[in-house]
Formats: structure tokens, C-alpha cells, sequence
């Protein structure tokens, strides 16, 4: 009997040794900062000395107010939800969509395509939040691909007109300008006329066409310069396209391992019943899988409500805070200029409270309309 | 009939091969068209963005390794990754081991509150955490400062140093970590714990000569799902240190974004550094990786 009491205190002393060290940090870094985020949020702290500096107090939900009439935190919010839909609604039928392919065999080298498409979600965000900024870039990447392929149709265009050498008539003029782009026209009075005495007075001819053709790409080829970020609207795509391009490797991979465990039976009775791979899509795999697809998207909506790092490689919210999220208007409140730190833990309140909610939605949305598992 | 339906199932296959290979190029060429041009000079790259170099240099990164200072911010990151990851694992499968084979009223409040806290991101948190370390910094200064100890000058142990850096590396890495412990801790039979108690060993000694030996699967999978987190994680150290010989990889890359960028050719040659490690370390473990990623450890 003393034994069995002796081993029990032994127990409960190994238990609480063992798990305090994990329990203690857990608080650390998650429990304590989420009380003083809330305790802060409803202060008027304003970053001193905590105890013994300058008095602070509790003072009411004075900056919920303010970020409630806040249209830059408006925004952020708005920002942070288009990032939300893209991953709930892009990522995940995207990623299921490439996870069915290569689980039904359709194309080979499944493993391999998988592998490839996983490789950006290991690299640093900072990296490809930068090397994105490059091919987007009114200069980048993109508007050379762009500007080559808009170049070499023009050039067989052009090419089509020359085909019996160069005779500068009206008729060539008129076709010339067809095929050029318009804003390269905008800078002449009267075009055609304007047009026709250039090529003539430059003495052009049937011998020297290659610099006609080089002189005429520049002069009048299609043009892009991809400006995304100077309106509201378009400054969000390349980041919602990134944002698309870096996690949809990571859902194929949890898609694909998951429909692996579907009884493949089910899958060839209804085939031979003469269901089509989508039918056997919609009808059999979503609704084993809706429990996964839950979990996905619980996980699309924890982490990009919190993005963060990419962004601020890419464009850091600005220019004049149209690609602004939640994260790095917190940030910037506490960190930069002159700290709100109310007001930033009014935010940081907020990410958590509304993350919690939108988990809490898409389990009531699995629940009400998931298959069985 | 026949014949159409095998026709159709054709052009579905091209289109599921049109499908994947645009998507894979699409993923891996702008990876790759980094790497290329990482070998231009300068004057190429403004000419042709696209094309392959005409002569491969290698100045580039002889440059942007000087200028960068990486070989100490590869260190730095190594070290905390490192420590970080062993933190992790040791700390988690102790509470897993209580969790799983201790019977206690408390594991329900407190288990609970781990597997809540998968849902929670540190980026949302940095802000009180931030203050919370300097506010605990500036007591223990104070403390020290008031028993005539250190009066010089500020003490910092948790702000601006390694170790508190690793502190909250391996405290955020936990509520996942000791989730995946704790569940496979629980299919440990329970009979091997019990006839080593019978035998008179103490809990500790079961945690080091069978709990952690049997938890070798559980703990490749925390490493491999924590390093690439870890080894990137920016948001965090961002705010934690401003001493320049704590930073890490990902801070050391982002001064290559901007200022120096007329400078092409060291601006990619210094994002090529900063994730040709992650890149090896993907090509060396990419089984255990989508082994870990299946099970849907990854936050996104």
C-alpha cells in the first residue's frame, strides 16, 4: 500500500517535471503574450517602463473604435481577406484538382511532379518575395518575356507586308499602322502622312530591310510596362499570385497522401459503372476527403491571415499602403515612427479573435455539409 | 463507340500532361532563371533578362559573399536552427511521455491548450512578445542594477541575444511538436513502461533508455518540418536582435532588396546563398518532408 502511494506521488512528481518545461515556454511565447495584447489594447501605454516608469492605465476599448474608423485598417482587412480566398478558394481546388491527377495515374512521373511543384514552399519567403519583385518589375522579367513575344508577332506581321519588298505606297502605311501599337501613334498629328514621309526620308530600301525591321520595332511594336502598383485594385495580384505559387506544392502533397488511403475498390466499382474521373471526383473523393479539406483550409486561413515576411520583401505594404495586411500595419504602429502600441495590440487582438472565427465557420461548414470518414 | 471513348481519354491525358507540365514550369522556371542570371554581369543582364549567360562568371557571388558578411549569418543561422530543433524534440517528447503515459486531471486543460495553440501564429503575437521581453529585460536590469551589480549599463537576456532567440524558436515550434509527441507516445504499449517500473527504474531513466530511443520516427519528423521554418523564419528575429553579429540568413538577404539593386548580379548571387542551403537540405530529405507534409504539420 505504501508502495502503490509512494509510485503514485512519484508519478505525479515526474509528470508535472516533465511536462513544465513545455508548458512553461508554451506560456512564454503564446499564453502570457496573448493576456498583455488584450491588456495592452485596452491601454494607454505608450512603451516605458512597465512598472516604475510612466503611470499607464486601463482606459476602455477606445482603439477598437479607432480602428473601426481606421480606412487604412479597413484596407489591410480587405487585403488580408482577398489573401485568405485566394488560399481557401485558389490553393486548395487547384492543389486538389494536380492531387487527383497524379493520384488516378493519369499522367506518370507522379512523385516527380509533386516534388517539383513543392520546392518554392522550402525556400525563404524574403528570397522569393524579392525575386518576384524583379519579374514583376516595370522593368522585370515578365515585360520581357511579354514585349518578346508582342515583338516577334508584329515582326511576322510585318514580315507578311514585306513579302514582296518594300514599297512605301499608302496602302502599306495603312497596313503598317493595323499592326502597331497604338500608343506608339498617339505622339503624330496625322499618322499616315507622318508615318509614310519618315520611312521615305530615311531612304530605306529592299537591300537594307533588316534596319527597317529593327527601326520599326522600336518605333511602333507593342509595348508593356507592367505597372501593378499604381491603383488599388491591380497591386494585389502579383502578391496573390505569389501567394498562390508558393503553398499549392505543400496541399498536393497532404491531398495526394490522403486520397492514397481511399479504398481504391470504391473508385474502379464506380468506374466500371461508367462514372467519369469527375464524377468519381465530386462524388467519391471530395466526400471522403472533407475532413482533410477542412484541416486545409483551417490551415490556409491560420496562416495567411498572418502573412507577413512576404510582403514585406515584395512591397512592404506600401506604395502609400495599397498592398497594406493586418500583420504589417501592426508592425509598422509598434515599430516604426512613433509606437502605438495600443494600437497594435488592438490588431494583434483582432488577427487572433478573427482567425479563431473564420476556423470556427469552416468546422460548422464541415460538420453541417462534410461526407462521412 | 469504342474508339471515341478511347479518344476522349486521349485527349484527356494530353491535357492532364498540358496541366502539369505548365504548372511545374511555371513553379520551377522562375527558381531557375534566378540561378542563371545569378552567373551575368550586370551589363547582360539590363541587355537580356532572358536568355542563358554568353559567359558564366563567378564575381558575383565572390562579391555579394563579402559584401553580405555570410559566411557569420550562415553561422548564426545554423547555430539557432540547430539548437533550436534539438529544443524542440527533448522538450516535447518529456511532455509527450507525461501526456501519453501519466494519467493526470491536468493533461486535459493543459494538453488542450497545446493543441490550440497549433492554430496560433507568433507573427500575430510578435508585438506583446516583443514588449514583454524588453519590459522582463529592463527588470532584471533594474534588479541587478539595484543590488550595485552591472550599474553601467543595461543587461539583456532576453532581447538582442542568442538565447532568447532560441527561446522563442523552440516555443513556437512546441504546440505542434508536442501534438505529434504525444499521439505517438500513446502507441508506445504501456506495458513496456510499466514492467520497467516494476523493475525499479525511475521515470527518467524510462524517458532516456525507451521513450526516446522508441520516438526516433516522431522526432526525424518535428526536424525536418521545423529546419526549413526555423532556417527561414524572419518576422521574429526581425524584431528580436538588432546586433549585427546575431542576425540571420533571411535578414542578411533582405539588405540586398532595394538599395543595392542596380547591382543585379550581387543582388541574385545573394539570393541564390539564400536558399541554395534549403534547396540541399530539400534534396536530401525530400522522402521525410512529404512524409511530414502528408500529415498536414505545416502551417501555410
Amino acid at each position: 500500500m505504501a508502495r502503490a502511494v509512494r509510485n503514485r506521488a512519484e508519478t505525479n512528481w515526474a509528470y508535472w517535471s516533465f511536462i513544465t518545461p513545455a508548458f512553461v515556454l508554451y506560456l512564454f511565447v503564446f499564453g502570457f503574450p496573448i493576456i498583455l495584447s488584450f491588456v495592452l489594447s485596452v491601454s494607454n501605454y505608450g512603451g516605458g517602463k512597465m512598472f516604475g516608469g510612466d503611470p499607464w492605465s486601463l482606459v476602455g476599448l477606445g482603439e477598437y473604435f479607432k480602428l473601426a474608423n481606421d480606412s487604412n485598417f479597413w484596407l489591410a482587412l480587405k487585403n488580408n481577406i482577398y489573401i485568405v480566398l485566394i488560399s481557401v478558394l485558389g490553393q486548395i481546388p487547384l492543389a486538389f484538382v494536380l492531387a487527383y491527377i497524379i493520384f488516378r495515374k493519369i499522367v506518370r512521373w507522379g512523385e516527380g511532379w509533386q516534388a517539383i511543384l513543392y520546392v518554392p514552399a522550402i525556400i525563404s519567403v524574403i528570397v522569393l518575395g524579392i525575386m518576384w519583385k524583379m519579374i514583376f518589375a516595370s522593368n522585370g522579367l515578365l515585360a520581357d518575356i511579354i514585349n518578346a513575344m508582342d515583338t516577334q508577332t508584329f515582326l511576322t506581321s510585318l514580315n507578311g507586308l514585306l513579302a514582296n519588298g518594300l514599297n512605301v505606297t499608302d496602302d502599306f502605311v495603312t497596313k503598317l499602322l493595323a499592326i502597331s501599337d497604338p500608343r506608339a501613334l498617339t505622339g503624330f498629328t496625322n499618322p499616315l502622312a507622318d508615318i509614310k514621309d519618315l520611312i521615305l526620308s530615311n531612304g530605306y530600301t529592299t537591300q537594307n530591310l533588316e534596319v527597317f525591321r529593327s527601326d520599326m520595332v522600336n518605333l511602333l511594336a507593342p509595348k508593356w510596362t507592367p505597372d501593378f502598383l499604381s491603383k488599388q485594385d491591380i497591386a494585389m495580384i502579383p502578391i496573390l499570385f505569389v501567394t498562390l505559387w508558393v503553398w499549392t506544392g505543400m496541399y498536393i502533397i497532404m491531398f495526394h497522401a490522403n486520397m492514397q488511403k481511399i479504398d481504391t475498390a470504391i473508385i474502379e466499382a464506380a468506374r466500371i459503372d461508367g462514372a467519369s474521373e469527375l464524377q468519381v471526383l465530386s462524388h467519391v473523393i471530395v466526400p471522403n476527403l472533407s475532413g482533410v479539406l477542412a484541416n486545409a483550409a483551417i490551415l490556409c486561413i491560420a496562416g495567411s491571415l498572418n502573412t507577413f515576411a512576404l510582403i514585406w520583401a515584395m512591397t512592404a505594404g506600401g506604395p502609400m499602403n495599397i498592398t497594406q495586411v493586418l500583420a504589417i500595419y501592426m508592425f509598422q504602429n509598434a515599430f516604426i515612427g512613433v509606437p502605438n502600441f495600443p494600437l497594435a495590440n488592438a490588431i494583434s487582438v483582432f488577427i487572433v479573435l478573427f482567425s479563431f472565427i473564420l476556423i470556427g465557420l469552416t468546422l460548422l461548414v464541415e460538420r453541417r455539409y462534410g461526407g462521412r470518414e | 463507340m469504342n474508339s471515341w471513348k478511347t479518344a476522349v481519354a486521349w485527349v484527356g491525358k494530353g491535357m492532364a500532361y498540358a496541366v502539369m507540365g505548365l504548372f511545374s514550369l511555371m513553379t520551377i522556371y522562375p527558381v531557375i532563371w534566378l540561378i542563371y542570371n545569378s552567373f551575368k554581369t550586370n551589363a547582360e543582364f539590363m541587355v537580356d533578362k532572358i536568355s542563358l549567360p554568353k559567359e558564366w562568371i563567378l564575381s558575383n557571388y565572390v562579391g555579394a559573399w563579402t559584401l553580405g558578411t555570410f559566411d557569420m549569418l550562415i553561422g548564426n543561422s545554423v547555430i539557432f536552427t540547430l539548437v533550436s530543433a534539438v529544443g524542440i524534440i527533448f522538450i516535447s517528447v518529456l511532455a509527450g511521455f507525461g501526456f501519453a503515459k501519466m494519467p493526470n486531471k491536468a493533461t486535459a486543460p493543459i494538453y488542450g491548450s497545446f493543441v490550440m495553440g497549433i492554430l496560433l501564429s507568433i507573427t500575430s503575437l510578435m508585438v506583446p512578445l516583443f514588449i514583454q521581453v524588453s519590459q522582463l529585460d529592463r527588470m532584471i536590469s533594474d534588479g541587478f542594477h539595484a543590488l550595485g551589480m552591472f550599474t553601467g549599463h543595461d543587461v539583456h537576456v532576453f532581447y538582442n541575444t542568442s538565447f532568447g532567440v532560441i527561446l522563442i524558436y523552440v516555443g513556437s515550434g512546441l504546440p505542434m511538436a508536442v501534438y505529434l509527441c504525444t499521439e505517438y507516445i500513446k502507441s508506445i504499449p504501456t506495458s513496456l513502461v510499466e514492467a520497467a517500473r516494476i523493475d525499479g527504474a525511475t521515470y527518467f531513466s524510462i524517458f532516456w533508455r525507451i521513450i526516446l530511443p522508441m520516438s526516433t520516427p516522431i522526432a526525424t519528423t518535428i526536424v525536418v518540418l521545423n529546419v526549413p521554418g526555423l532556417w527561414n523564419e524572419f518576422a521574429l528575429i526581425n524584431i528580436m536582435v538588432s546586433d549585427e553579429t546575431l542576425k540571420t540568413l533571411p535578414l542578411g538577404i533582405l539588405r540586398f532588396n532595394g538599395q543595392r539593386s542596380v547591382d543585379y548580379g550581387k543582388q541574385f548571387a545573394a539570393l541564390v546563398i539564400g536558399m541554395a542551403p534549403m534547396l540541399v537540405f530539400y534534396f536530401l530529405f525530400r522522402k521525410q518532408i512529404t512524409a511530414g507534409v502528408s500529415g498536414g504539420a505545416v502551417k501555410g
